[in-house]
């Protein structure tokens, strides 16, 4: 049984011009102690997959279609009242404004010890302190700085208790959802690392959500690119970067700039990202392709390229002719 | 510090500049601490040229762009146009210098006026710079939508900046920056807000504009990739202070300062994948 | 062309504020007064016994409570309560609207300039605004009226505007404050705009929606402070007010012997100021977007 199963979840929002599909027929499996990452650009439902995953969607949110299995358990038919059990405690999560996640008046210490007490009522003094201890260590703040306030840490030491605060029920699965983007470089490479080593110390699944290819990169196994709503490639991160096959994937790394792909740099045409409150089979990415030939009017396909690595595309032959990273 | 540029070509530069924030006065307290922005900068850019400032936020990057542009005024130290002082500028010397130097901001979603049609506002620079009359004002207004990419500039005319995608938004910008054909233009982060496969389509667009223009660019951004693809030379700027400034690819390559060292070795990749 | 974008986002605004119960019933309220309003030009027309002010009905020398001729009873000399009753929401509006739009503009303008100009100006100018908040208008009011005897109603209009825009000019001064450092007046600033064009082209525009949301609480306030000052017998004697109609009701005697001449201005004051004050409170709904819910996508 996997930790975390999601089968064909489609996610739509009410608007004032129709349904708009958000996340279209979604598929994944993650299982115990592994990372995947989902990476695309604004718009493309990769907030919208973590926040179900959370039981945290806006009111105006439908879940057309699917299930997402976490343990065994639908978490979809799940009351508000169950999800506080497992909100928290089974799943935690990694904002990206996890600064001001933190209470500024409240000593970062208690704010921990207040999370693992709501959810082990019963837990004892020593047991209490003892998780503390385990847990500063973990994130590496230092032992003497756990009783300071919130606005006596820097940026990065804030995350840092923000990612004990989402360890301290040893839950089994994390979301991440862009939880770098406000930082600096030089701590976001920090924050990357330690998420990385407390995700491998401590066996749990990972789901990472960033608009940033090479921050998913350095820190997930398997990555799904997502366009509009739907994932068009998946597989191994060595796969998915050293041997992308899907067109946008492509456009995608093409278009970053890095130090070391300096010279693969092409600029895409990229156009206007389609409509989504159209409801259609057609690949969503015809438009902006630089390799689509007739796809108009055809519905894409999964083609498999090896056990782990899969695209969705109307034609295998873009797809299996493998380009490296052009 | 300087490569060995001709002193006629250089078309800006910054002479010990320092710029202090008085920080808020706390209560009881009778002196004001200062927060220094910039620490007694030098800095020199050559006509034509694409000069990078690379540094993290609260560096003073940011400050440093908004001096040039004479949004704000140095605390000490001078900053020279065409080798003429700025900072005595007043009335028509002032406003003269303005249709030289333009700005694009970050943000491009803060930077238009959600009130204005995208006309309305390519034109604003036209209109207080007196340049033209209403005929070929609105003539240049089309081509100049039309350079930015935004084809045919009379479908965009009547517009406003909510019906516009984010990267839309910022050929805009680029257009109201353009439209006086400046010399020297500041662009401030003008694509940290905006995915990576338009962030590339306005590089390419900026590479454009300083070919057709010979315009001569300061970037300013936090990225030094980006810093990398689009600029001849670049300054590392760490708390107030320049710490390095070399041509793009000696700094990547040869790096001599620690901090520049630091901001190469943490910079993302795909290195976990080879 | 700047109409378009006020255009679609007044349509926008429009169908939250007509969602909202607050909304929708003001507006109803409103439009009965509107109504009643307009009707006060035509009764008199009908015959010249209506004139709310001069209109005596000859058979009448007493008042009269309901009746066919007339439906809401006479006053004491025999004028028809109805064709006041009209005739005061004319006023009212009149002195609402036109009092709460002085007040606006005085406080828009003096707002901004605090706001956009800073330092020793802004000092000044809010100090000044908070000397004149802290009046107790009424009071000022009844000594200048003891002074000067009856006002005319445009006098009243004009002092009720001064001595309310100060509370307008904070939440603009405070609004223009925020919007000075956004990147797009810093544009226009760097294309070499004059503070004038920027003050009245970018800025302006940003604020007149908050302008016109402090109005209809203006609005409300004017037309009680009317009423009252009519009440007490500083209204303006040629022109028939609710307020004024209350003091003819009291002056008579008629208090408690004529609840037909009581109650219906009374109510109207009531439920036109809680008409316009709910007006205000769904606009603040359509301005503030944190009261409002919308989807997103990620």
């Amino acid at each position: 049984m996997s930790l975390l199963s999601v089968d064909h979840l489609s996610i739509g929002y009410q608007t004032k011009n129709g349904m708009l599909k958000a996340v279209d027929n979604i598929h994944f499996d993650l299982e115990k102690g592994q990372s995947l990452g989902f990476v695309g650009e604004s718009g493309c439902g990769k907030t919208t997959i973590g926040m179900a995953l959370m039981g945290l969607l806006p009111e105006n949110a439908v879940i057309l279609d699917g299930h997402i299995r976490f343990q065994g358990d639908d978490l979809i038919s799940l009351t508000e009242t169950q999800w506080q059990t497992v909100r928290g405690a089974k799943i935690a999560m990694i904002f990206q404004a996890a600064m001001n996640a933190l209470n500024p008046v409240m000593p970062v210490d208690e704010q921990i010890k207040e999370a693992i007490i709501t959810h082990q009522p019963d837990i004892s003094k020593t047991d209490l302190a003892d998780r503390m201890k385990e847990l500063f260590d973990l994130v590496d703040i230092p032992a003497r700085r756990m009783k300071d306030y919130p606005h006596e840490y820097s940026g990065g030491m804030k995350q840092r208790a923000i990612i004990a605060m989402a360890l301290a029920c040893d839950p089994a699965l994390i979301i991440a959802d862009e939880p770098t983007t406000a930082l600096d470089v030089i701590v976001q490479d920090q924050i990357l690392r330690e998420i990385k080593k407390v995700q491998e110390a401590t066996r749990t699944g990972l789901v990472f959500i960033s608009h940033d290819i090479a921050v998913v990169a350095s820190v997930c196994e398997r990555i799904c690119v997502m366009y509009a709503g739907q994932i068009v490639e998946t597989g191994t991160r060595k796969e998915v970067f050293k041997s992308p096959r899907h067109p946008y994937t492509r456009t995608l790394l093409n278009s970053y700039l890095s130090l070391d792909n300096l010279n693969d740099i092409r600029v895409p045409d990229m156009k206007e990202s389609p409509d989504q409150t159209v409801d259609t089979d057609e690949c969503r990415f015809a438009g902006s392709c630089a390799y689509a030939r007739g796809c108009a009017g055809r519905s894409p396909d999964w083609i498999d390229i090896s056990p782990t690595h899969k695209a969705f595309c109307c034609n295998p032959d873009v797809i299996r002719r493998g380009h490296g990273k052009s | 510090m300087e490569k060995a540029d001709s002193k006629s070509r250089i078309l800006v530069e910054m002479k010990q500049v320092t710029k202090a924030y008085a920080s808020r006065k706390k209560l009881f307290t009778r002196s004001s601490p200062q927060v220094l922005a910039l620490n007694s900068i030098d800095l020199s850019i050559a006509k034509g040229e694409v000069f990078g400032l690379v540094g993290q936020s609260g560096s003073g990057k940011t400050t440093t762009g908004r001096l040039l542009v004479k949004l704000e005024s140095p605390t000490a130290g001078e900053i020279f146009f065409n080798k003429t002082p700025i900072s005595q500028l007043k009335g028509p010397g002032l406003k003269t210098y303005r249709s030289r130097v333009q700005m694009i901001f970050q943000d491009p979603y803060q930077s238009l006026n959600p009130h204005l049609s995208i006309a309305e506002t390519v034109l604003e620079p036209l209109i207080v710079q007196k340049i033209g009359t209403p005929d070929t004002r609105t003539e240049k207004v089309v081509h100049t939508l039309d350079t930015v990419g935004l084809s045919p500039g009379e479908a965009f005319f009547n517009r406003y900046p909510h019906q516009l995608s984010g990267g839309q938004r910022q050929r805009v910008a680029i257009a109201r920056a353009i439209v006086l054909e400046p010399q020297f233009i500041v662009a401030d982060e003008p694509t940290s807000m905006l995915d990576a496969t338009i962030a590339i389509q306005l590089f390419q667009l900026l590479e454009q504009i300083k070919e057709t223009f010979g315009m001569t660019f300061l970037f300013i951004t936090h990225n030094l990739a980006a810093a990398r693809y689009m600029c001849d030379r670049i300054a590392v700027i760490h708390d107030g202070h320049i710490v390095e400034v070399n041509t793009a690819d000696n700094i990547i390559r040869h790096p001599e300062h620690p901090y520049t060292k630091q901001l190469i070795k943490v910079q993302p990749g795909f290195k976990y994948t080879r | 062309m700047q109409n378009k974008y006020f255009v679609s986002r007044f349509y926008k605004g429009w169908q939250i504020f007509i969602e909202n119960p607050l909304g929708k019933t003001g507006v109803i309220i409103l439009s009965v007064f509107m109504i009643m309003a307009i009707a006060s030009f035509f009764v008199p027309l009908i015959d010249p016994m209506y004139d709310p002010m001069t209109g005596i009905d000859p058979d009448i020398k007493l008042s009269t409570g309901p009746g066919l001729t007339h439906w809401l009873g006479t006053d004491n000399v025999g004028r028809d309560i109805l064709a006041q009753l009209l005739e005061g929401a004319k006023v009212a509006f009149i002195v609402g609207l036109s009092s709460a739009f002085f007040s606006i503009v005085i406080g828009t303008l003096i707002g901004m300039i605090a706001g956009y100009t800073g330092g020793i100006i802004d000092a000044i100018l809010m100090r000044f605004a908070d000397i004149i908040m802290v009046l107790p208008s009424l009071v000022i009011l009844l000594i200048l009226a003891s002074l000067f005897g009856q006002f005319n109603i445009w006098i009243i209009v004009f002092i009720i505007a001064i001595l309310r825009w100060p509370a307008v000019s904070r939440v603009i001064r405070s609004q223009t404050l925020s919007l000075k450092h956004r990147p797009f007046i810093e544009a226009s600033r760097v294309a070499g705009a004059s503070h004038v064009r920027i003050v009245l082209r970018h800025i302006m525009p940003n604020v007149l929606p908050l302008a016109f949301l402090y109005m209809t609480f203006r609005v409300t306030s004017a037309i009680l402070v009317e009423a009252a000052l009519s009440f007490l017998g500083f209204g303006d004697p040629s022109q028939v007010s609710w307020g004024m109609m209350l003091q003819w009701v009291w002056k008579s005697g008629h208090m408690f012997q004529a609840p037909y001449w009581l109650i219906p201005p009374g109510l109207c004051i009531s439920l036109l100021t809680l008409a316009f004050y709910m007006l205000g409170r769904a606009m603040d709904e359509v301005l503030d977007p944190r009261l409002r819910k919308e989807g997103q996508t990620g």
